[in-house]
């Protein structure tokens, strides 16, 4: 960074016509792809247990609220402490997943 | 005298201290990366603890025990709404947004459009967001004060805003982030000793769930506080089932998509990932936030189910009982903590409140300073500003910031805490967060693009909150997220494929973000 300057400075630039923009490079695409089908392989897990609940709530009220721990029901039992923790493990596997490709890529 | 000697103005004395120390401590900034990202100095540990703290506010610390308290099941799921948005941030915004790291997050659309519309319309945003969510961290910070300490309102907003001024004002990032850091195991130890001492107490969950559940009839205790002078009535199947709160099943598909991507595009915690050394420790600062978010909102909700097992047995202290009935949903985790530990416990309580409260606000006070001082002032006003004058822009934005949320929060007194903060993450997820993720995975997203997603999402979030009126009685939602994100997120797409001018070096911009060998900027 320049003394006075620092590199998010507006910097007049041009654009382009995207059918004329040259394709990315085949690693940096590569890494992108790679990233991207982890990313969107979890989350649509995800977000399947998370609209699970809802419709679960009340399209199927019989099986959600049946008690299975002295008071506690099947949703609440979902919604309070295993999609806690499912929040975490989603997460830790993303995070795993990107050291064991940093891994790689140190290696290639 | 006696009122000096209490455990909850000690407690509370003692966090004021330690934040006047860290704060001395921190005070050199002598460049705008020291001010704004603390120098990108801090470790996974220390800034995972400090987004929990930031992302962790009074509103959460008191206000998901309170929902729980009064609406049952459908306070557990709003807490559960709560918990998704910041997986999806590790999972797609983190680690890239470190590497591009820069200092506000309306660097973001100025660097990667070379547009200082761009910039601007982003300041704006900002500045929406952080005021929405400000107000309400203002007005609990002041109910606090009047409820514990006897002050008005007025005094309450005033005696916050020149604690903060003060506060980030001096310490600027460093101190705000040791700051949050601290604050939110303040909070958090506050909640593992109430665990404890309700697990002490025979206070199981299945067990006082099934006390609550085979509830039916009036409270014993509530009639000298009601309004009707009768014992209050209480149906605990209903509390334990859903419908209280969202009414139907699309209310709540509403909430959970307003809630659940509105992280993504809080400017406090995306301000946060530019404060890592590498893009590894971004993911694992996001990857400690979460651990720490999801054991905060298991136990707040399980001390809410313990507030309201306390309340209907109706043994607790008169003081506890008026409380639980005329203080409103902010009162439970404090009058909880009363009936199970005594004036300490209820002491640390307060203390970690008040922690909830700065920690939260200090956030809010440096991101939306770098957007007056970094993204207007040097951006538009004074474009040779020297590191020096950067700094002190900063900090007279702090001072304005201080007035003005003041304002705002004198304005909301009588408005739902709970209910201002999910507003706050819907118009959040209705701009910044389609503007982050097509921004960083998409080469096709164009300056005009950026621009229309956030001036139709905050346009549209701001008439669905404001007048939902206007839209048929089927479409008219409480947290409007089902309409306003899809909106967001089509403005830009629809006007980037119209328009079809990118930036020429947007390759380059996807190399810097995604490429190996930059894990460290």
């Amino acid at each position: 960074m320049a003394d006075n300057k620092n590199d998010y400075d507006y910097v007049a630039h041009g654009t382009v016509d995207f059918k004329d923009l040259p394709p990315l490079d085949s690693e940096t695409n590569e890494i992108m792809h790679d990233e991207l089908r982890t990313g969107v392989s979890l989350t649509v897990f995800y977000f399947i247990m998370i609209f699970s609940i809802p419709v679960l709530n009340w399209y199927f009220p019989a099986i959600a609220f049946k008690p299975i721990w002295g008071g506690m029901t099947v949703t609440w039992f979902i919604t309070s402490i295993v999609m806690m923790a499912m929040a975490f493990i989603i997460a830790y596997i993303h995070t795993k997943l990107y050291e064991k490709r940093l891994a790689k890529y140190d290696h290639d | 005298m006696g009122m000096l000697l209490e455990p909850k103005m000690i407690l509370t004395v003692f966090l004021m201290g330690t934040i006047v120390y860290i704060t001395y401590l921190s005070k050199k900034n002598a460049t705008a990366s020291d001010f704004f990202v603390g120098g990108r100095s801090f470790g996974w540990f220390t800034n995972g603890s400090a987004i929990g703290g930031d992302y962790l506010s009074a509103a959460t610390f008191l206000g998901i025990a309170g929902l729980t308290f009064q609406l049952g099941y459908d306070g557990a799921y709003y807490a559960f709404c709560f918990s998704i948005g910041l997986t999806l941030l590790a999972i797609f915004v983190a680690g890239p947004l470190r590497r591009f790291g820069a200092f506000t997050v309306a660097d973001f659309l100025g660097y990667r459009f070379h547009s200082r519309r761009a910039r601007l319309a982003a300041v704006v945003v900002v500045l929406s967001i952080s005021g929405f969510y400000a107000a309400p961290q203002l007005l609990g910070a002041a109910q606090i004060l009047s409820m514990f300490f006897g002050t008005s309102y007025e005094f309450g907003i005033i005696f916050t805003c020149i604690v903060m001024i003060f506060y980030v004002g001096i310490g600027g990032m460093k101190g705000t982030t040791i700051n949050q850091a601290l604050e939110l195991w303040i909070r958090l130890g506050a909640f593992v000793l109430m665990l404890i001492a309700a697990m002490y107490s025979g206070l199981h969950y299945d067990k006082i769930l099934y006390a609550i559940n085979s509830f039916s009839g009036p409270i014993t205790g509530t009639s000298p506080y009601a309004l009707d002078g009768s014992n209050i009535q209480f149906d605990g199947e209903a509390w334990t089932g859903t419908g209280f709160y969202f009414p139907t099943f699309w209310q709540t598909i509403s909430m959970t998509i307003g809630l659940a991507l509105g992280t993504i595009g809080l400017p406090h915690i995306l301000l946060r990932f530019y404060t890592n050394p590498s893009a590894k420790a971004a993911r694992k600062s996001a990857l400690m936030a979460i651990g720490i978010a999801s054991v905060f909102f298991l136990l707040a909700v399980y001390l809410g189910v313990v507030g309201r097992a306390i309340f209907l047995a109706g043994t607790a202290s008169e003081e506890v009982m008026r409380d639980l009935v005329i203080g409103g949903n902010n009162m439970v985790i404090p009058s909880t903590a009363q009936a199970l530990g005594g004036e300490w416990l209820l002491g640390l309580v307060i203390a970690g409140a008040f922690a909830a409260v700065f920690s939260n606000l200090s956030g809010l006070f440096i991101t939306s300073s770098g957007a007056l001082a970094h993204d207007l002032y040097a951006e538009f006003i004074k474009k040779d500003i020297t590191q020096r004058e950067r700094v002190i822009a900063g900090k007279v934005a702090i001072l304005i910031l201080g007035v003005l949320y003041g304002g705002l929060g004198l304005l909301v007194k009588d408005a739902s805490i709970g209910h201002l903060v999910a507003l706050a993450f819907t118009v959040a997820a209705s701009t910044f967060t389609p503007i982050f993720i097509l921004g960083i995975w998409w080469r096709r997203m164009t300056e005009k693009g950026a621009i229309a997603g956030l001036v139709i999402g905050l346009g549209v979030s701001m008439l669905l909150i404001f007048f939902p009126s206007v839209m048929p009685e089927f479409l008219q939602f409480k947290i409007p997220g089902i309409i306003t994100v899809p909106v967001g997120f089509l403005s830009v797409i629809i006007v980037s494929l119209l328009d079809r001018q990118v930036p020429a070096d947007v390759n380059d911009f996807m190399k810097k973000v995604h490429a190996k060998g930059s894990e460290t900027v």
